[in-house]
């Protein structure tokens, strides 16, 4: 093995234990008795794969994986609910522009999906957001709303930051806050949903509505999932319209989505940096 | 407010794009912060100078420019064992295109442990240490009443995972000095801070400590770091992607079933 050859700083292994073997409450396969690395059953938080695939739903499926019991009748309507609402941010959204381009300009078919989540990844409208999100109400849900936002208000710009929440364009969203409004009249529906009403009821005077991540982020409070899972979750329910509006470009010429023309892109030259 | 003046800023960005960076006009050349790409920057340039270029408009002399590429050939080596590198792994494991492997892995990198991830952290360390420092503070102080949290010594840039002592940052100073680089405030502060850290808690700079301290010494921001420095495990990553695709199927660590312990609940019925 190479040793160096700098005398320099003496480095030693840290004496930590690392896991001999990976461990998981989730999955549990049985070998089969003539191969130890073929499966013959499949448990998943205890249930029989096969028997899930007969009996349960992708949804329901979903919210065993990352919770680890099935949902309720109730909990399953507004999980379904949340993931319909959330099934397509359309073509205006930068993750959905993103993939559109790439599938347009002939990116590796199975490249579309991650690439897009990767851009749905942000701080802004995206799984970032939901991370953010679903902390900032869990922390906050369980104190006058009015009291919250006095203490978030900037003294300054008189704005409020927060979230999942917020102005586009110079105004509040629309459809959003009708989801919200949807989610909240579900049996499911909760503290978190609850308090986001009463919070942008106060906010809209600061110019403050839903934002389709806040929205996201209240139902997962609902439905008692982490920060770390309703992020992941926002992706994954974001998936099925960055996928359809990847593949609705991928037979078409890269002429079929807007390419800024010359006359319209403009290059303000600043001179060079520090040479 | 009328309608046309609340969505004018929007208005006037719609069908157009403004670009202080540059741009391409088909047959006639491509400019990149003033330069002409072809004229200016091919031949006569470093990748990486046109990279820090393009990431901060800033042009590196080439001694900078030699000190950050060591700096990346520190950052990122061929043992499949990293974490970053496993994704390369995989990757060629299950046969993905390299690009596929190599973003994953630098997607990877993105932690607050290791990478990319701790560049924020530990440019922000060491400029909030220096600005303690200017308004009178000293290190030990800072060190025991800044980074102390509920969850212990938070230090970015100073200790690292799995080994005590980074021999890179020895090594990344003789460059500096052949390079002709003296310590700036910041690096003087991150020094002090090593020196108590040692003393105290046996711990040292990491790389990052140091490449963040050297950087501000240099005037570049938090963002500015982290953008220069977000592809910076891919080398790495390519190797173990290369070894894993070259091989078997199957064959990177291979787990019998009964390799994974099951902590869950037993088999029960579904009703």
């Amino acid at each position: 093995m190479i040793e160096n050859k700098q005398q320099g700083q003496k480095v030693e292994r840290r004496d930590e234990t690392f896991a001999e073997a990976i461990e998981t409450k989730i999955w549990c396969e049985t070998a089969s008795e003539s191969n130890p690395y073929i499966a013959q059953k499949n448990l998943v938080h205890g249930y029989d794969h096969l028997e899930l695939m007969a009996k349960k739903s992708y949804s329901e499926m979903t919210f065993l994986m990352l919770k680890g019991e099935l949902p309720g009748k109730d909990e399953l309507a507004l999980f379904d609910a949340t993931l319909v609402a959330l099934s397509n941010l359309g073509p205006r959204h930068a993750a959905t522009r993103a993939v559109m381009n790439a599938s347009v300009s002939k990116t590796d078919i199975t490249h579309l999906l991650p690439l897009a989540l990767s851009i749905l990844s942000g701080a802004h409208l995206g799984a970032k957001e939901v991370f953010d999100s679903v902390r900032f109400i869990r922390k906050n849900m369980n104190k006058d709303p009015e009291a919250v936002l006095a203490t978030l208000l900037d003294a300054g710009d008189q704005k409020v930051h927060m979230p999942g929440f917020g102005a586009r364009f110079g105004d509040v969203e629309i459809i959003p806050e009708q989801m919200a409004a949807q989610l909240a009249s579900f049996v499911a529906a909760g503290k978190g949903l609850d308090w986001c009403q009463r919070l942008i009821g106060i906010a809209k005077e600061y110019n403050v509505g839903w934002f389709i991540t806040g929205v996201a982020s209240a139902a997962f409070v609902d439905l008692g999932f982490t920060p770390k899972a309703a992020a992941g979750l926002f992706q994954m329910a974001v998936s099925p319209g960055l996928l359809a509006h990847g593949i609705e470009m991928s037979n078409k010429p890269i002429t079929a989505m807007p390419f800024v023309a010359e006359d319209k892109y403009h290059y303000m030259e600043s001179g060079h940096g520090c040479d | 407010m009328d309608v046309i003046n609340k969505t004018q800023y929007w208005d006037e960005r719609r069908g157009h794009i403004y670009s202080a960076k540059g741009g391409w006009v088909i047959g006639k050349g491509i400019a990149s912060h003033g330069y002409s790409l072809l004229d200016d920057l091919v031949g006569g340039k470093s990748f990486f100078q046109v990279m820090v270029l393009n990431a901060t408009g800033k042009m590196l002399p080439e001694n900078f420019t030699r000190w950050l590429e060591a700096t990346f050939i520190c950052l990122s080596w061929p043992d499949s064992r990293i974490w970053c590198n496993q994704m390369g792994s995989y990757g060629g494991e299950t046969k993905t295109s390299p690009v596929a492997a190599i973003c994953a892995g630098v997607l990877a990198s993105d932690s607050s442990l290791y990478g990319p991830g701790t560049v924020i952290s530990a440019t922000r360390f060491i400029v909030a240490a220096l600005d303690y420092v200017r308004q009178g503070g000293v290190v030990d102080e800072y060190i025991e009443t800044m980074a102390k949290t509920r969850l212990g010594l938070v230090t970015p840039g100073f200790a690292r995972p799995m080994a005590k002592g980074d021999e890179r940052v020895e090594r990344m100073r003789q460059v500096a000095q052949e390079l002709g680089f003296v310590d700036g405030p910041h690096m003087r502060t991150a020094r002090a801070i090593e020196k108590y850290l040692l003393t105290q808690y046996d711990e040292s700079m990491n790389l990052a400590g140091y490449i963040m301290a050297f950087l501000s010494d240099q005037g570049f921001s938090e963002q500015e770091n982290y953008r220069i420095y977000s592809m910076c495990v891919n080398s790495g990553v390519h190797a173990a992607y290369s070894e894993a695709y070259d091989n078997v199927p199957d064959s990177y660590l291979p787990l019998r079933c009964e390799d994974i312990v099951y902590t869950g609940i037993p088999e029960r019925v579904l009703l």
